[in-house]
């Protein structure tokens, strides 16, 4: 039973570093995202542009009113995220996805960082 | 000039090889000059002539032999011993799975090595705003910050100098062994660096960078003067490279303070990828933020 305990343990913990965004090395977070929330958004990636010193994933999902929001997801550089198997294809427009982040701070803006992605049904999105 | 002479200097420096070869030319020059039509000086000139050329195929085959087989191998500045040069060739993993990668408390450390400002130094601290950061419009990121940041760096070791390479911001310092001193007027982001080998290690001094609104960290708003000051220390540690880093810049900092890490060998075969900052990107952020002032 233990092992069977430790086998999913060392599963989850594997997803979670597989499906979770490089984290953000050029500038602290704190200043643009309040790390005390959490949003979450499932929609339809619109865009993938990956960069440095930020890539930036581009997706519409409702709000909880039905309303499209465009959101933007701030990631890490492209040069570490290509160490880790990362390319520009890796999301593709048109790609539906799940993203949990922290909201950005300035009011009307729907930025998100330090994000989990995965497919809608929880399923990791594998560089 | 003999061939051992000209041997060493063309091995100490690039410049040594430039100097060595215009004293030959200015020897050559007064060779023709003494002739002055008589048979007996023609037939000097030519014997000496012959010499020359002789002379110069045994230095260019020496050269071939011990020069271009060490280049860009590590020798060290003129006159340094060889046994005091560590080897720092290659490309080097500074990132997360080598150090707790950068941050508000990382590399300086609240309550062990975080800097004591200044009033100068905390008044510039205070008025400071996240949105006005430079490296959001791709300025690059430098000393003693450039070399902290978590990517790859990648040094090669010549004889009158040591070339860094970072894959942040696609940066270049090159560090003279060979003695010469900072332009007077020039000032720049990386500064100027020069060196030596002593103790197993290189140590290098960098001064005359350009005044930097955030040029002591990324992260805590720290500027730094034009009399920044940084020094770094870097040895081989078995497979590691180690380095500690000073600065002193009294325009803002009360005293010098310092840091210690460590490279691991990149994959083998790594190649440092382009950086080509973005400015788009770079700057997309700053509308996630409230400014300070507004």
């Amino acid at each position: 039973m233990k092992v069977l305990l430790w086998m999913v343990a060392a599963v989850v913990a594997v997803a979670v570093l597989v499906t979770s965004v490089p984290a953000i090395a050029h500038h602290a977070s704190g200043p643009f995202y309040d790390n005390e929330k959490r949003v979450e958004a499932i929609g339809t990636v619109t865009k993938f542009v990956f960069r440095n010193p930020h890539s930036f994933l581009y997706v519409d999902a409702p709000n909880a009113e039905g309303t499209m929001i465009a959101w933007e997801i701030e990631m890490g550089t492209a040069v570490s995220m290509s160490r880790r198997g990362w390319t520009a294809e890796t999301i593709e427009a048109g790609d539906q996805i799940k993203v949990v982040g922290q909201p950005s701070r300035a009011p009307g803006t729907f930025g998100m960082c330090c994000a989990e992605l995965t497919k809608p049904d929880g399923t990791p999105i594998r560089p | 000039m003999t061939v051992c002479h000209t041997l060493a200097v063309a091995r100490g420096t690039t410049a040594g090889v430039e100097s060595a070869l215009s004293v030959w030319r200015a020897s050559e020059n007064q060779a023709i000059w003494w002739a002055d039509g008589t048979g007996e000086a023609e037939m000097s000139v030519r014997s000496n002539r012959i010499r020359r050329v002789l002379t110069r195929c045994l230095c260019a085959m020496l050269l071939v032999v011990f020069g271009g087989g060490m280049a860009p191998a590590a020798f060290a500045q003129s006159g340094a011993d060889p046994s005091e040069v560590p080897d720092l060739v290659g490309v080097w993993d500074g990132g997360g799975r080598v150090r707790p990668v950068n941050g508000p408390n990382m590399p300086w450390v609240p309550g062990e090595n975080f800097p004591v400002l200044n009033e100068r130094g905390s008044a510039h601290q205070a008025v400071f705003d996240e949105a006005i950061a430079s490296k959001y419009d791709c300025v690059p990121s430098a000393s003693p910050a450039l070399q902290y940041d978590p990517y790859m760096m990648d040094v090669t070791q010549w004889p009158d100098r040591v070339l860094f390479r970072y894959e942040k911001d696609d940066q270049i310092r090159t560090v003279w062994l060979d003695g010469r001193e900072p332009p007077l007027n020039e000032f720049t982001v990386q500064g100027f660096s020069v060196g030596r080998y002593e103790d197993g290690a290189l140590l290098v001094e960098t001064v005359q960078f350009v005044f930097d609104i955030t040029g002591f960290d990324d992260y805590n708003g720290i500027p730094s003067s034009q009399q920044k000051r940084v020094t770094e220390r870097y040895w081989r540690d078995g497979e590691e490279l180690r380095m500690t880093l000073t600065v002193e810049d009294p325009m803002f900092l009360r005293e010098p303070v310092s840091y210690t890490t460590r490279w691991l060998p990149g994959p083998e075969g790594y190649k440092l990828q382009l950086y080509a900052c973005s400015a788009e990107e770079a700057g997309h952020p700053r509308k996630f933020l409230i400014p300070k002032y507004h």
